[in-house]
Parts: C-alpha cells; sequence; structure tokens
C-alpha cells in the first residue's frame, strides 16, 4: 500500500478545516469533512507509519533482549507501563524524555501517548460499546453531576455509520445497558467462557458476551478477516483492527481534498482577536525545530483530551487569558480515566484442555455490561454508577509449575485452564480532577507542558471493592478454584481512556463546548474527541468518540453549506 | 503562547536537535534511528550463539554455575535443555542492561545457592555430585508452610525458597522465549492456524 504525503508551504492557503490529530477520531474528521469537499490540512505530530514496520509476526526469540529492552525502560519510563509499548514497537511511543509532563507529590498519573500517524489507534485495545441513555442522562437519574447535552437517539445514527465502517465484530444482546450496534459475526467463546456465561445468566441473571471488536471476523470494506496470529498492537498486515491510517486517513487523502502534515508539532490555536475568530494553528516542525502556520477557516482539535486541552491552554490571549474559550472555567477540568484494579481470577481443574502453541490466537475477550444501579436493578447502597468487566478463559503454559526438572518441564505443558475477569469503573467528573499549563516545564519543542492532578475517589474505590468480590461470585458459579481476588485502585490514566477536560454543555458559563463539539466562546474551534465528554459511563469510550466526531462534522458540514463558517 | 516565546524556547530544544543526525528537510517517512530494531527488520536470534562469546556482566564462576543450575532446573529430556538454549547467556545479556539493584539481587540469590552449599556439603554448587545438588535444591524447590500442629506461624521468612525462585524464574523466561523453547512448547513456527472455532460443546457440557 502507497501513500503520496505531500509537505506543502501551509503559508500559501487558507483551508476551509485544519484538523490537529490523525488517530481515531482525527481521521474520522479528515474523512468526513474531506469527502464533503472541503478542504482539510490534517496535522500530526508525529511521522508517518508503513506497513513494513509491523512486527506481529516477528517471534520474540529474534529481539535481542526478548521484550526485555533497557532501551525502553530508558526511554520510556512512563510509556512502558502499558502492555502494548515493548521491544517491538516502543517508538510508536513518545519518548517520555522528550515529553515531560508534572504531577503533585502523591498523585501520579500515567500517559500513555503515540505521536506517530494514526496515534493511539495502532495499538488500543479495540472493544467498541455503546453507552446507553442511562449514561447520557446519569445526573438526572442519581443526581450526580450533569447529563450530557445529548441522547442515545441523537448519537444512534452516527454509532451505525462509525460501525459500518470500522466493522464490529459482536453478538446482539438486547441488554439495557449496552445497546445492540451494528456487527459482523461475533467472535467464537472459549468452552470456560461459555460454561461462565450459563452460570451467571442461571444464578444472577447478568449478561456474558463476547467483546465487541473492531476486528473483523469477514472482509469488510477492502480490509481482510481476522487471522488470529493474536499480537494487534503491534500492527497488523491484513488491515483487520480498525487503525485511522489505513482507513479513514487513506479515505481523506484519495478524496484530493485533504493535505497531510507529518512531524507537526501544534502548539497553539492563532486568533483573530477582532473577529473572535481562530485563523489556524502554529507548530514546530519535529524535525526541523522551525515554526510553520497553517491557516484554516476552522480548527478542530482530536489530538487526544489532555493534548487538545493542552493546546487550548497555550492559546491564551488578552480576551481569554486563562486559555482559550474558557471564559466558564471549566478547560482542563472534570477529567476522567475509567478506574481499574479489581477483578479475579482461578482455574477449572477439571477442564482436561491441553494448551496449544498452535491455537489460533483470538485477540478479544469476553465482556460482562453493567449491572449496578441499572434501569432493571436495585440502587446500591455504597456507590453509585457501576462497572463492566473484560476477561476470558482458556487453557495456558503453567509456567508457575512448581519444583524443577523433567518434571517441571512436563508440568509446563500440561498446563491450567484458567478464568479471569477484570472491571473498569465509571470515573466519576470531578472538578478537582484537572490538568493545567506547568509554568516551569517545557516539552522538547519548548511547548508549556502539562501538570495533571488527578486521584480516584471514594466512589472508585467502592466500586472496585464491589467488583471484585462479584468477580469472585461469578468465577465461583462456574467452578472457578484456587480464586484470587484483586479489589484495589489503580492509578489514575492505567485505564488510557482520559476523558473530559473540554466539556459539552448546553450551558456557556458550566462547559467549555456546545453539543455539537464547537467552542461557546470562539465559533470556529472545535474539540471532536474524549476531551468532550461530560460522564465517562463505565465502556470503552473510542466508539463513542469516533461517533461523536461525525455527528459534529455533519454539523459543521451543514454550516459550511449555510456559509456560517 | 506568544510567537516570541515559543522561538526562544526552541533555541533552547535546539541543544537537544544538536544530538539528531542533521537534516535539511523535515521527511515524512521514518528515519532509522525512529524504527525499533524490529521494526527495522533486525533478527537477533543468532547473536548469543556468535563464536568467542564472553560473560558480559557475570564472571567466570557465576556463569558456571547458572549453567549448572539452569541444566538442573530444565535438563535435556526427550527436547533440548536449558544449556543447549544458552540460557545463561541470555541472562548475562539482561542482567547486564539492568539495574545495579536488580544485578545485585541476582547475585545474591547465586551467592545464597553456594552459600547453602559450603555449609552443608564444604564445596561449591557447581562442584557438588549430582546427588548432592538434588538434595540442596529439593530443600528449596517447595514453599514451606506453618506445620498447623502448635498453630504457630513460621516466625523465619522463606529465603531459601524466595532465592530459588528467583533464579527459576529468570531461568524459565529465558529458556522458554528461545526458539528451541518455543518447539519445546510445540509451536510450529507458523503465524495462523486458521480461525478461532471455540467451544462447540452442548449446553451444560464444557469440559
Amino acid at each position: 500500500m502507497s501513500m503520496n504525503y505531500t509537505a506543502e508551504d501551509a503559508l500559501q492557503q487558507t483551508y476551509d478545516a485544519v484538523v490537529v490529530g490523525s488517530g481515531a477520531t482525527g481521521g474520522w474528521a479528515a474523512k468526513q469533512l474531506a469527502e464533503a469537499g472541503l478542504k482539510v490540512a490534517l496535522l500530526e505530530a508525529g511521522r508517518a507509519v508503513t506497513p513494513k514496520e509491523f512486527t506481529e509476526h516477528m517471534p520474540s526469540y529474534k529481539l535481542k533482549y526478548r521484550n526485555h529492552s533497557p532501551e525502553v525502560v530508558r526511554t520510556r519510563p512512563i510509556q512502558k507501563q502499558c502492555y502494548a509499548c515493548m521491544e517491538y514497537n516502543y517508538e510508536w511511543f513518545v519518548n517520555d524524555l522528550e515529553n515531560p509532563y508534572s504531577t503533585p507529590p502523591g498523585k501520579p498519573f500515567t500517559w500513555q501517548r503515540l505521536r506517530v500517524l494514526g496515534g493511539r489507534s495502532l495499538v488500543w485495545g479495540r472493544q467498541s460499546y455503546r453507552l446507553s441513555d442511562t449514561d447520557f442522562k446519569a445526573a438526572s437519574r442519581d443526581g450526580y453531576g450533569d447529563d450530557w447535552p445529548l441522547t442515545y437517539a441523537d448519537l444512534a445514527p452516527y454509532y451505525d455509520i462509525v460501525e459500518r465502517y470500522v466493522g464490529i465484530s459482536g453478538a446482539a444482546e438486547g441488554n439495557e445497558m449496552l445497546p445492540d450496534g451494528q456487527f459482523l459475526p461475533p467472535m467464537k467463546m472459549s468452552c470456560g467462557e461459555v460454561l461462565l456465561r450459563e452460570r451467571v445468566k442461571t444464578k444472577f441473571g447478568h449478561t456474558v458476551t463476547i467483546g465487541r471488536a473492531a476486528i473483523l471476523t469477514q472482509n469488510h470494506n477492502g480490509r481482510l478477516a481476522c487471522h488470529y496470529c493474536g499480537p494487534c498492537e503491534r500492527g497488523c498486515s491484513t488491515f483487520s483492527y480498525f487503525s485511522s491510517p489505513f482507513t479513514t486517513v487513506k479515505d481523506a487523502l484519495s478524496s484530493g481534498n485533504c493535505t497531510l502534515f507529518t512531524n507537526a508539532v501544534v502548539s497553539h490555536v492563532n486568533m483573530d482577536n477582532e473577529a473572535n475568530k481562530a485563523r489556524g494553528v502554529t507548530y514546530v516542525d519535529r524535525l526541523t525545530r522551525q515554526l510553520k502556520e497553517v491557516r484554516g477557516k476552522a480548527v478542530i482539535l482530536c489530538a487526544q483530551a489532555l493534548e487538545s486541552t493542552r493546546i487550548l491552554l497555550n492559546s491564551s490571549t488578552r480576551e481569554y487569558p486563562n486559555g482559550l474559550g474558557n471564559s466558564s472555567g471549566a478547560l482542563g477540568r472534570y477529567l476522567m480515566d475509567h478506574v481499574v484494579g479489581a477483578g479475579a481470577s482461578g482455574r477449572l481443574p477439571d477442564f482436561k484442555t491441553l494448551p496449544d502453541a498452535n491455537e489460533p490466537q483470538r485477540p478479544n475477550g469476553i465482556y460482562i455490561p453493567r449491572f449496578r444501579n441499572t434501569p432493571s436493578s436495585n440502587k446500591h447502597s455504597r456507590f453509585i454508577r457501576g462497572y463492566g468487566f473484560q476477561g476470558g478463559a482458556g487453557a495456558e503454559f503453567n509456567f508457575s509449575a512448581e519444583g524443577y526438572g523433567a518434571s517441571l518441564k512436563k508440568a509446563v505443558k500440561e498446563g491450567v485452564y484458567g478464568m479471569s475477569l477484570g472491571a473498569f469503573g465509571e470515573s466519576l467528573a470531578r472538578w478537582d480532577n484537572y490538568c493545567e499549563i506547568d509554568r516551569d516545564l517545557k516539552d522538547a519543542w519548548g511547548i508549556p507542558a502539562l501538570r495533571i492532578c488527578m486521584t480516584h475517589g471514594d466512589n472508585e474505590a467502592a466500586l472496585m471493592e464491589d467488583a471484585g468480590a462479584t468477580a469472585a461470585e461469578m468465577l465461583e458459579a462456574a467452578g472457578v478454584k484456587d480464586i484470587r481476588v484483586q479489589a484495589g485502585v489503580e492509578m489514575p490514566g492505567m485505564a488510557i481512556h482520559e476523558l473530559g477536560t473540554a466539556r459539552m454543555g448546553s450551558d456557556p458559563k458550566k462547559s467549555v463546548l456546545n453539543p455539537f463539539n464547537q467552542a461557546h466562546d470562539v465559533k470556529n474551534v472545535f474539540v471532536m474527541d474524549g476531551a468532550s465528554f461530560v460522564s465517562s459511563a463505565c465502556q470503552n469510550p473510542t466508539l463513542t468518540m469516533m461517533a461523536v466526531t461525525v455527528r459534529a462534522c455533519a454539523q459543521l458540514i451543514d454550516r459550511f453549506r449555510r456559509s456560517e463558517i | 503562547m506568544k510567537r516570541r516565546e515559543l522561538i526562544r524556547a526552541g533555541v533552547l530544544a535546539g541543544a537537544a536537535a544538536a544530538l539528531r543526525p542533521p537534516l535539511g528537510m523535515a521527511q515524512s517517512t521514518a528515519l532509522s534511528s525512529e524504527l525499533t530494531p524490529a521494526q527495522s527488520g533486525v533478527d537477533a536470534s543468532k547473536d548469543l550463539a556468535a563464536p568467542g562469546w564472553k560473560p558480559l556482566f557475570l564472571d567466570e564462576h557465576q556463569n558456571e554455575t547458572l549453567i549448572v543450575l539452569s541444566y538442573l532446573i530444565i535438563p535435556a529430556t526427550d527436547s533440548p535443555g536449558a544449556k543447549e538454549a544458552l540460557v545463561n547467556r541470555y541472562i548475562d545479556l539482561v542482567l547486564a542492561a539492568d539495574t545495579r539493584e536488580t544485578q545485585r539481587a541476582f547475585l545474591n540469590s547465586l551467592g545464597y545457592l553456594d552459600g547453602e552449599s559450603m555449609r552443608r556439603f564444604k564445596a561449591a554448587f557447581r562442584y557438588l555430585s549430582r546427588e548432592d545438588q538434588d538434595d540442596l535444591l529439593h530443600a528449596l524447590a517447595y514453599p514451606r508452610n506453618a506445620s498447623g500442629w502448635t498453630g504457630e506461624r513460621d516466625a523465619m521468612p522463606d529465603t531459601g525458597h524466595a532465592h530459588f525462585q528467583a533464579l527459576k524464574q529468570r531461568i524459565m523466561t529465558a529458556y522458554y522465549s528461545s526458539q528451541i523453547g518455543e518447539k519445546e512448547l510445540g509451536w510450529d513456527g507458523a503465524f495462523a492456524h486458521g480461525s478461532y472455532e471455540g467451544c462447540d460443546h452442548p449446553e451444560g457440557n464444557h469440559k
């Protein structure tokens, strides 16, 4: 596959739209706007990526350190906290030495970032779930926080568009908390997972379903079905999982209306103060360190929640001294990341299935949608909202077998049949969880860095405590033995689901964006990524982020047609 | 941020830029330095077998002790063992690049083995008879629990077992991540093995 990227002089043209970021949401914005005939500049802070650098079929014994590289430890001490950052692909992740951020003492936050075309869509977990009206109207139900300024009915048509294009494999369940979508055939469950599904339904009435994943189970939109090799996060030579460079960005460029600028590290939005309009963005060329400007009639930030907000905070003017579009004071506030750290695991001794090194590797697990504080369940006495479980079951080699010698080698191959569940819980939107510019810290390009202040609270801790116990009960119901329970709270950032900091809302005094992701204060500035979320729900957010982007783009295209921009 | 501030900041950033290879213009494709060795297609699987290999971190006695120990933990059976898989060489490579703390912890564990050996048999572990080596390892290989007769918990931490586990885990990781180890697990060397078929049992019967 070849791509023709042109880096043209930015000063020569005013684009209709400047899109900052080429990941899951930026790719969609570029595609939708360019295919509608708008002239789009797509800016990516990193380099282009080609299938030649995919390593999903390289065995680890070909790596010098077999995935224990000291280079990863030295240059990615934060990034390596993500399971997907490894000796194979660490150059896709940011170099932590060049991309600093600060946190207050005792409040660690791990920030996982990629700066390469496609961003985190190259390594994401691919789990794709719709939110329901119980999520969009959560505040009305339990009195905490704010409702979204949109409903499920508003977003449903855009979920459809995204799912049909991306290709989401999954099973319809009719679950009240997890609306069904446009699914490709579901992946299959293992024997242990089917057993869990049956027992959990019988004993607790809860649903266990196969993960809804942005991985193709049949050929779809010119991409091939998954070949079950396993490690998606190292790239996919058949493009079977959804990543933007080989789908949305490719479409945007094919339209002839999109110009891609790689290595464009955007520092701030440029304003025409008299007209109260953005006139484009300034970026630092990542390699030459030269400053350049790209002009546009609309500026669309899709840089990832914290990065988009960082750009706005770094775009202060006399009129907006606390960050562009921040007359509400809400910019940077209400940072969320799903709480993780609870679950349970054990083994099914009756299962005689042996582990098989040549078994097809299913890059997906099972999902148990939220069952606490739902329309059909009682209100929980100790917490609001809820959590979902991800997990799986299967035969594994037993690398923790006891003893030594020939019997150890044998025991490793006999394996164990393991089962585990891990919770993702809702992170409440709190004013006290925020990011701001650290005046004493700059990145390698001289751009002021963020100070991130976030802790999970009592509600998150209560969710995790409950999740550990319910995970154990469910495993027990399936006959699992030697159950080990975790019921802690991991540091924020570990779910890699950063949301909020430029929330949507109908009231300009309380929110940064209107219900169509447009800044209340500056009408041609948009934030179309996770920054716009009002609440986090507990489902993996990327599908919703993409649907929100497509909806906002549809409205923006209309406004262009009516010459309102 | 003001343009002037950015330019000033850019001057400072220039110091970092000077460390990079000079570039006349922006490139959109990857520089070789921006690909991992794996992404550049480097195959390091033969490195450890290079003739004239010498340890980077371990001394000769430590290296020989590790070879003897690793072969006891993963011997050749109907498949090659830890010695053939050059487990000692991989462990040496990783340790050489690791922190002092980790290096010291490893040497402590290896030293514990020799200490026990000297205490019980008056000779270093690698010089013991196979029988005595087995005798010593057996005492360390399994966790000890309180007897339950008195209801008292073991006051002493199980140091010997902890050292054994630390060494064993390193040896296992090294062995099963080697080409020999992958083969021992039965891997046929192919990356795709058809579609994932999952469970096809009737309801309620899944063993």
